[in-house]
């Protein structure tokens, strides 16, 4: 269990002379379950970003398969297509159907044939529950429709590591359970993941890890048990006891 | 009343008598139009798309350098010949071709008037046409680019894929009101000789009395054309949009659905399509 994917040393980004991450260091584990938690601003998502090269960071080393990933001399898109990303806004391609959403990726960054495409399109399709909606367009479909379909996008790419940038935070309440199963079944089944969230109760359900960060800095981690029940800190107590007094 | 009615039988005397003459000048109208209304379309969406290639600091000098460099010549090209009047840019080029290949090089004849009229319609369309692309690939959501970002699609992929088709949907209403501008514009290319439906009123004034009469006709036949390609266009435009309903389709209902499928006995997700996750059972 204990096999590093990712390994994060000194990871920092500054937005001009904003420093919105600070010396950032931690591993990722095979089978991890890693929840981030934090108010907002506090950096979570950049990490997130950074670690796919969706922002370049401003120093430190993102080790994946022994390269650094973070130097600027990988090649970005194909590290990328190793590294899922679910987002908080879906991100579906509107022109396309919810078939071709899935298929698009593996088609053309993956050089699959369309009918091994397809039939890895419809079978993570199924496993979201989102199968009787292949011809939809993402606008014909609810928020927690789209999230489901955008996380079978990402599956249908075989990815190491999955990354969740609060993907329930844009659905009305009702749809989140829906998102959250998914995510849980996925974690089950040893997916390695990577989620910024505000729920708290799938941090502490879910994951294996929990990371809270402030100010860009990661203040205390540990298992769920250790931050939810004996958090070590004074902000990190005060952190969750807003979210439980909401 | 009378005189309507005398303006009906005197358009029906012209066309009887010139119908052949204006339906030339319509076909050399409509072809001069869309030929050059899609070769516009094209130049317009290179220079869109030169002009799209995100750069940054992170980016080698070479590659900075030759960016810059294509943003400011495509940035040139569309400030001139937006700037001026296409009539005067056709004067410009038809004189200005063999002016400095000293006659060598013209545009003679019946051809070289068509390839002059093309040109220069489709070099002003492309630059108008260049700023409607900009616009439309900007006004694309960024979280598309993300989106095909994150699984692994370089720029390239991303902009034929994802955000070309949506771009080009958005900017079909500024290729019809080119078409429509160009059907009516390309009149002025009888400075160097085309012969277009209006150059046809002219002749055909030139040898009766019957401007107002002629006249009738063009309006007709213009707006004709205008309202025939709008509608068109907006067929088009519904068509790539599809259907606004879908059909569910029916699976095998005993497969299992979102977050019931965490039965151990029914092995990993990921058993057959994957490598990396096969013998994580267990852990």
């Amino acid at each position: 269990m204990n096999e590093p994917i990712l390994k994060i040393n000194h990871l920092s980004k500054a937005f001009g002379s904003n420093v919105v991450l600070r010396d950032i260091d931690f591993t990722v584990n095979k089978g991890d379950v890693i929840s981030i938690i934090g108010a907002s601003g506090s950096g979570k998502s950049t990490l997130l970003r950074c670690i796919n090269l969706l922002e370049t960071p401003t120093s430190g080393q993102i080790i994946y398969n022994d390269r650094d990933v973070a130097s600027g001399k990988i090649n970005a898109p194909e590290y990328r297509s190793h590294v899922g990303m679910v987002f908080q806004s879906f991100n579906l391609f509107n022109n396309m159907t919810v078939l071709e959403n899935c298929m698009v990726g593996q088609t053309k960054v993956l050089k699959k044939d369309r009918e091994a495409a397809k039939e890895a399109a419809m079978y993570f399709l199924q496993k979201v529950g989102m199968a009787p909606y292949i011809n939809a367009k993402p606008r014909q479909l609810s928020g927690g429709q789209k999230q489901r379909v955008a996380i079978a996008r990402a599956l249908a790419m075989n990815p190491e590591i999955l990354l969740f940038d609060e993907p329930t935070s844009a659905l009305d309440p009702e749809m989140v359970g829906e998102v959250l199963n998914v995510m849980q079944a996925l974690a089950q089944e040893g997916m390695t993941m990577l989620v910024v969230t505000h729920e708290m109760a799938f941090a502490r359900d879910v994951s294996n890890r929990v990371v809270y960060m402030k100010e860009g800095i990661i203040r205390e981690q540990g298992t769920p048990q250790q931050i939810f029940e004996n958090p070590q800190r004074q902000e990190t107590r005060e952190f969750l006891a807003r979210f439980r007094n909401k | 009343m009378e005189k309507f009615a005398k303006l009906i039988t005197d358009v029906d005397l012209l066309w009887s008598t010139y119908s052949s003459v204006y339906l030339k000048g319509i076909r050399n109208t409509l072809i001069l139009a869309i030929v050059a209304t899609l070769i516009g379309c094209i130049i317009g969406l290179v220079c869109g798309i030169l002009n799209t290639i995100p750069y940054s600091r992170q980016d080698s000098v070479v590659k900075r350098i030759v960016l810059r460099l294509t943003r400011i010549i495509v940035r040139i090209y569309v400030e001139v010949f937006r700037g001026t009047p296409m009539v005067l840019q056709a004067v410009f080029i038809y004189f200005g071709l063999p002016y400095f290949t000293d006659a060598q090089l013209r545009f003679r004849g019946n051809s070289g008037m068509w390839i002059a009229s093309i040109l220069v319609v489709s070099i002003n369309t492309g630059a108008y046409m260049a700023e409607s692309v900009r616009g439309g690939i900007m006004s694309i959501d960024p979280g598309q680019t993300e989106g095909a970002k994150a699984i692994g699609m370089t720029h390239l992929q991303t902009m034929l894929y994802v955000i070309l088709p949506q771009a080009i949907r958005n900017i079909i209403p500024q290729i019809g009101n080119n078409l429509i501008i160009n059907i009516k514009d390309t009149s002025v290319m009888f400075v160097i000789g085309f012969i277009d439906f209006f150059a046809q009123h002219r002749n055909i004034i030139g040898v009766n009395n019957m401007s107002f009469q002629s006249a009738t006709i063009e309006m007709i036949g213009y707006l004709t054309l205008t309202l025939a390609f709008s509608f068109i266009l907006r067929a088009v435009e519904k068509r790539l949009d599809g259907s606004d309903s879908y059909e569910l389709v029916n699976v095998d209902p005993l497969v299992m659905a979102a977050g019931t499928y965490s039965h151990p006995d029914r092995g990993n997700i990921f058993d057959e399509h994957s490598r990396e996750y096969k013998g994580m059972e267990g852990d």
